[in-house]
């Protein structure tokens, strides 16, 4: 990647000074009138590398997966028998594990974001009210965004066992009529899986909320209590609605990431019992990988990839809208 | 935010923010305790005493490199282009460039390690390098041009008109002006490398080529399921995120908000 820099580095130093913008003056007045776009070099080559790694790769890899999704491979016969877009219509009529997947990754979305953005506000709020270990508070609640959760998921798988630490904390509180195999049951599985994720991700959520409320104007505040606002009433009614901006970007990523969900969910339950804490990104995994169903798991690939996009449109569009919205009405 | 005058509402904020915190810390504490737990320092001595341990470390560091080094020139490169030079459709380049930013990387899976094994690359460093990186790229140019944009275009005018050419405004105007974001860059980076699972998951099967993320399956074979020392290897693991993070806190915290915020 240097190398390329460096060659480049020496042909612009050769046809700089005075002698080279005559020349790129020429070639761009008749495109662009306006002074400074004259002044402009041309920029196609600097933009070149990241093109041919980022579009070059990622889009030969999507066409790839649509190519694949139309055959029926085991990923190593010379001759794929070509289906069409048989692995679309099964996926659609005849594959529950399929719908469940979604149907997880809806709920899973639903509560993380909720939850997260709860927590992430109340730490927010609390640390900007001159708490005592305020620091400490905040190092312990960020701590999880930085490790990795492949390196934790066996911290929980034990931690979540029928001897684990979570049951025994149950029994030491009054509450052993809770006791049970969380990781083990249908019914308790992936509300793990979700409790996980959030303890993982609201330290972020936390960071950001507290930034976002440092720009809140003190006056405002200030003014809000003069007028016998409480500490309730100003969180709802002043806090909360100028967090907005900081909101529609999280659940951005929050959808975005519900979609690519894998690590937690495959190391500390294998997308288990019986499909419990089974997504997208486990099940293509499993088809692609494990059963050998090339095919079928790029089928399953392109349609996780038009659902990731138009999340991302439709979020996009309506927090630009309410963005608007609210510039209007002021 | 809040004002809380009396001594008693000072105390119950107090004891309210400490009940929140607590079952964040819980984790941690039986990770801690666990690794403690038969033998105390002996799993510890086990896990070190694995021969090739720190390779994973070392493997771990080399590929954050790779994708670090590769995202910041490419990144710095681009985000030039798009923000001050003249690109013709610059608008459509960018938005196929933002459209990777949805993608979930299982759905590179198939096609690269198709595409792995033909070029010679499976099991290289470069087949976790150059996917993780591409995946990073967009997200990067997208925060990078933001900020390059938000430069006085009077400045690359005046620089132009002195005589310098773009090589120049980009070495002597972009490189040292875009150290912030540069730094948020890399953190989001190294953390997202640093992390990642799948993808050596998949294409690094030799023993001395795997990164730390790899290092519990390891130790489950290693150990036969001791549980004790497979989390023993994980507060290993864990601790030099942990010491990277409180010395750069500040840092840390900023990367990584950028690298969620647009």
């Amino acid at each position: 990647m240097t190398e390329t820099t460096g060659v480049r580095g020496a042909r612009m130093s050769h046809s700089g000074g005075t002698s080279g913008r005559p020349a790129l003056r020429g070639g761009q007045g008749n495109a662009s009138p306006a002074r400074r776009q004259r002044l402009q070099a041309p920029g196609l080559p600097w933009i070149l590398p990241a093109l041919v790694l980022g579009v070059g790769l990622i889009y030969y890899c999507i066409g790839y997966t649509g190519y694949m999704s139309t055959l029926n491979w085991d990923g190593a016969s010379p001759n794929p028998e070509s289906v069409g877009l048989n692995n679309y219509v099964r996926i659609f009529t005849s594959d529950p594990v399929f719908w469940k997947a979604v149907w997880h990754t809806v709920v899973f979305f639903v509560v993380t974001f909720v939850a997260q953005t709860a927590l992430g506000v109340i730490f927010a709020v609390m640390m900007h009210s001159r708490i005592k270990l305020g620091i400490l508070y905040k190092v312990i609640v960020f701590v999880p965004v930085v490790l990795a959760p492949a390196i934790m998921a066996p911290v929980f798988r034990q931690m979540f066992s029928i001897n684990g630490q979570f049951n025994w904390l149950l029994e030491h509180v009054g509450l052993g009529a809770l006791v049970q195999p969380w990781i083990g049951q249908e019914s308790t599985a992936l509300p793990v899986i979700m409790a996980i994720t959030i303890w993982q991700w609201t330290g972020l959520t936390f960071v950001l909320y507290f930034a976002a409320m440092s720009q809140i104007d003190q006056s405002m505040l200030e003014a809000a209590r003069i007028d016998g606002a409480g500490n309730f009433r100003t969180l709802v009614s002043i806090i909360w609605p100028s967090l907005r901006g900081t909101t529609v970007a999280l659940a951005i990523l929050g959808a975005i990431g519900a979609l690519k969900t894998f690590d937690v969910p495959w190391l500390v339950t294998i997308a288990g019992p019986n499909n419990a804490t089974q997504f997208l990104g486990t099940y293509i995994y499993q088809m692609t990988i494990q059963l050998a169903h090339v095919g079928y798991g790029a089928a399953l690939s392109i349609i996780l990839l038009l659902v990731a996009l138009t999340i991302a449109i439709i979020l996009q569009v309506v927090g630009r809208e309410r963005t608007r919205e609210k510039k209007g009405a002021r | 935010m809040f004002e809380v005058r009396t001594r008693w509402g000072k105390v119950l904020l107090q004891v309210l923010a400490t009940l929140f915190v607590l079952p964040f810390l819980f984790p941690l504490i039986v990770m801690v305790q666990g690794s403690f737990a038969g033998a105390g320092w002996g799993n510890y001595r086990a896990v070190l005493g694995v021969p090739g341990f720190f390779r994973f470390f070392l493997n771990s560091a080399i590929i954050a490199a790779g994708v670090i080094a590769i995202v910041y020139v490419v990144t710095m490169l681009a985000s030039y282009g798009f923000a001050k030079l003249h690109i013709r459709a610059r608008e459509v380049y960018f938005w196929m460039l933002l459209v990777c930013l949805t993608l979930p990387e299982v759905v590179l899976l198939t096609p690269l390690f198709s595409t792995t094994q033909q070029l010679g690359l499976y099991d290289t460093y470069w087949s976790v390098i150059l996917p993780l990186a591409a995946l990073q790229v967009p997200f990067a140019v997208l925060l990078t041009r933001n900020f390059i944009h938000g430069l006085p275009d009077e400045m690359f005018e005046a620089a132009r008109v002195d005589g310098a050419n773009s090589m120049r405004g980009f070495l002597y105007l972009v490189l040292p002006l875009t150290r912030p974001i540069a730094a948020a860059v890399l953190i989001f980076t190294l953390i997202g490398a640093w992390n990642d699972y799948l993808m050596p998951l998949v294409f690094l099967q030799s023993q001395d080529m795997q990164t730390i993320t790899l290092v519990p399956q390891f130790f489950v074979g290693e150990f036969s399921n001791d549980q004790t020392k497979i989390l023993a290897s994980a507060v290993l693991t864990a601790i030099p995120e942990v010491v990277a993070y409180l010395c750069l806190q500040g840092l840390f915290e900023r990367g990584l908000s950028a690298g969620a915020i647009k």
